[in-house]
């Protein structure tokens, strides 16, 4: 109320909301009628303004609290619809099933026959492209590309986290609603995912759909490499090519600890590699958080947290006096790592956190028990 | 339950008004409907990924103008309709009959009516959205997708564009009146 004898436009009285309600309701109406005449040039000008107001009524709509009340039941209808669907990865896939392929053939024939304006808009059937992917998911995804020379961490909403290769980009919501866990990768990532049986994790990178419950592993997908390929390191998941492919498989295969699969874009085909040892491309590109053990048996904390940063490339701070006699054993292989940091945290001791900051982790303790 | 409950009040709050909305971009009541219902199962089923910072009634507004405009890019696409632009803004601003006191100032509200109704889409579509839904410069700039300092400027000059002819035309009414009398 204080501003308004500095208004000097019509504006200023239309974005009024107090001056609306004193138009078109009487609201306030001694309020304003008082302060209108107390100036002549202002009398003026709030005349012309409400002249506005009753110049451009927005006539509400008849929608009647029934018809309100029968949207909010459709509302609601959509919605179990939507979390049922969720439940299988691409409810238009298991459509394409019963209508058999012979008339999605038919349909992609129709399809290419429209010219190159419907080809624009439909992505390349034969391959993913992490720009296809991420805009089928419309629902506010965060994007973190790694232009550094450095892996970097990303900590997920889950508590999972994936070390980001670089030239590689990630794409996330910012929490996971729903049934799922997706996440878009287009390079390399290696990702410890946080258990949860209920919601799976899934991991889209080009052609191919990798699900997780809890584990971690390697995925390797950069959009100009012809190859796709997932490691294993803990834990159980399993990859099947994505199903907006015309040409998908629905079978998965199954890849346990140590063993890979690698996708061969051109051809669209899987090749399993049972053991990685023997397959020099894939180990000599292991990352130092594949080779470091997170097996402790009676180590000083201090060394345990110098594995933590090597790994992760994150600074620990910590009181060094007080965790100077502290020795643990534990294991922490197939954990991501804030659920690391939390067991180390309960295992010295009650009043021991942590806290994280992007890459800079402290951990406050009055020392160990 | 306390999350439903909010939900609906929020539905039978902003439903209407979004109806009313979508109506002026799109001229198929049914699929405004659909659209509208669409942007609130998302608010739903997104509702732990949505932003804090998100302003309600932006959101809606924004998310249903962007549906609509999707579906109609879709159309144009399909269905070889044939204008290519997108989503234009259709409606129309009607008088407060009961409020006004006498013929003349009514002559005059007629007037400006006719002036504000005949300009072009977007202007049309920013004067409702700034000053009938009560959105912030910066907000309308985003929907619309040009800068807000444009927003700033295009209300303005529109206003003030609209003032200059409203005043010719009132001593020609005026006139006229004269001669009546």
């Amino acid at each position: 109320m204080q501003q308004r004898d500095q208004y000097k436009n019509i504006e200023d009285f239309l974005s009024d909301e107090s001056f609306l309600k004193w138009v078109r309701q009487g609201d306030q109406r001694h309020h304003w009628e008082e302060w209108t005449v107390e100036n002549p040039e202002r009398a003026k000008l709030v005349a012309e303004a409400r002249l506005w107001v009753l110049a451009m009524r927005v006539s509400e709509t008849a929608v009647s609290p029934l018809e309100t009340q029968n949207a909010l039941q459709a509302v609601w209808n959509k919605i179990e619809e939507e979390e049922h669907s969720q439940e299988r990865p691409m409810p238009v896939v298991s459509l394409w099933n019963r209508i058999g392929w012979r008339s999605v053939a038919a349909v992609l024939a129709l399809g290419l026959s429209l010219g190159w304006l419907y080809k624009a808009q439909t992505p390349t059937q034969e391959k993913l492209t992490y720009a296809e992917l991420i805009k089928q998911d419309t629902d506010g995804l965060i994007e973190q590309t790694n232009n550094t020379n450095k892996p970097q961490l990303i900590t997920l909403s889950d508590g999972s986290s994936v070390l980001l290769q670089p030239k590689s980009k990630l794409s996330y919501p910012k929490s996971f609603a729903g049934n799922e866990r997706n996440v878009y990768l287009s390079g390399e990532g290696f990702f410890e995912i946080s258990k949860n049986p209920k919601k799976p994790f899934f991991v889209f990178a080009n052609e191919i759909v990798t699900k997780v419950i809890g584990t971690s592993f390697r995925v390797k997908a950069y959009g100009d490499q012809p190859n796709v390929e997932v490691v294993v390191r803990t834990g159980k998941v399993n990859v099947s090519s994505n199903q907006a492919l015309s040409s998908f498989n629905t079978a998965s295969i199954q890849l346990l600890p140590n063993q890979a699969i690698r996708f061969v874009r051109n051809r669209l085909a899987f090749e399993k590699i049972t053991d990685i040892t023997q397959e020099k491309e894939l180990t000599k590109a292991v990352a130092p958080i594949e080779q470091l053990s997170f097996e402790f048996s009676d180590v000083p904390v201090a060394q345990i947290l110098k594995t933590i940063e090597q790994t992760y490339l994150v600074e620990i701070d910590y009181p060094r006096e007080r965790l100077k006699d502290c020795y643990l054993t534990t294991s922490l292989s197939d954990q991501p790592l804030p659920e690391k940091l939390k067991i180390l945290c309960e295992s010295l001791g009650n009043t021991t956190r942590y806290e994280m900051n992007g890459n800079q982790i402290t951990i406050l303790s009055e020392g160990c028990n | 339950m306390g999350d439903e409950l909010a939900f609906s009040t929020l539905f039978e709050r902003y439903y209407g008004s979004l109806i009313r909305y979508g109506n002026s971009l799109m001229a198929y009541p049914e699929r405004v409907q659909d659209c509208v219902q669409d942007v609130f199962a998302n608010v739903w089923l997104y509702r732990n990924s949505l932003s804090e910072s998100v302003v309600v009634k932006a959101y809606l507004l924004s998310s249903v103008r962007k549906r609509i405009a999707r579906l109609h890019e879709r159309d144009t696409f399909f269905r070889q309709t044939t204008s290519l632009e997108s989503v234009e803004f259709s409606l129309d601003f009607s008088m407060e009959d009961q409020l006004i006191a006498n013929e003349e100032t009514a002559a005059q509200i007629a007037q400006l009516n006719r002036l504000i109704n005949a300009l072009p889409a977007r202007q049309k579509e920013a004067l409702y959205l700034r000053y009938h839904q009560g959105l912030s410069i910066e907000q309308i700039g985003e929907m619309l997708d040009i800068n807000h300092q444009s927003v700033s400027n295009l209300l303005h000059r529109c206003i003030q564009h609209l003032r200059r002819e409203w005043k010719g035309d009132l001593t020609l009414v005026l006139l006229l009146f004269a001669r009546i009398l």
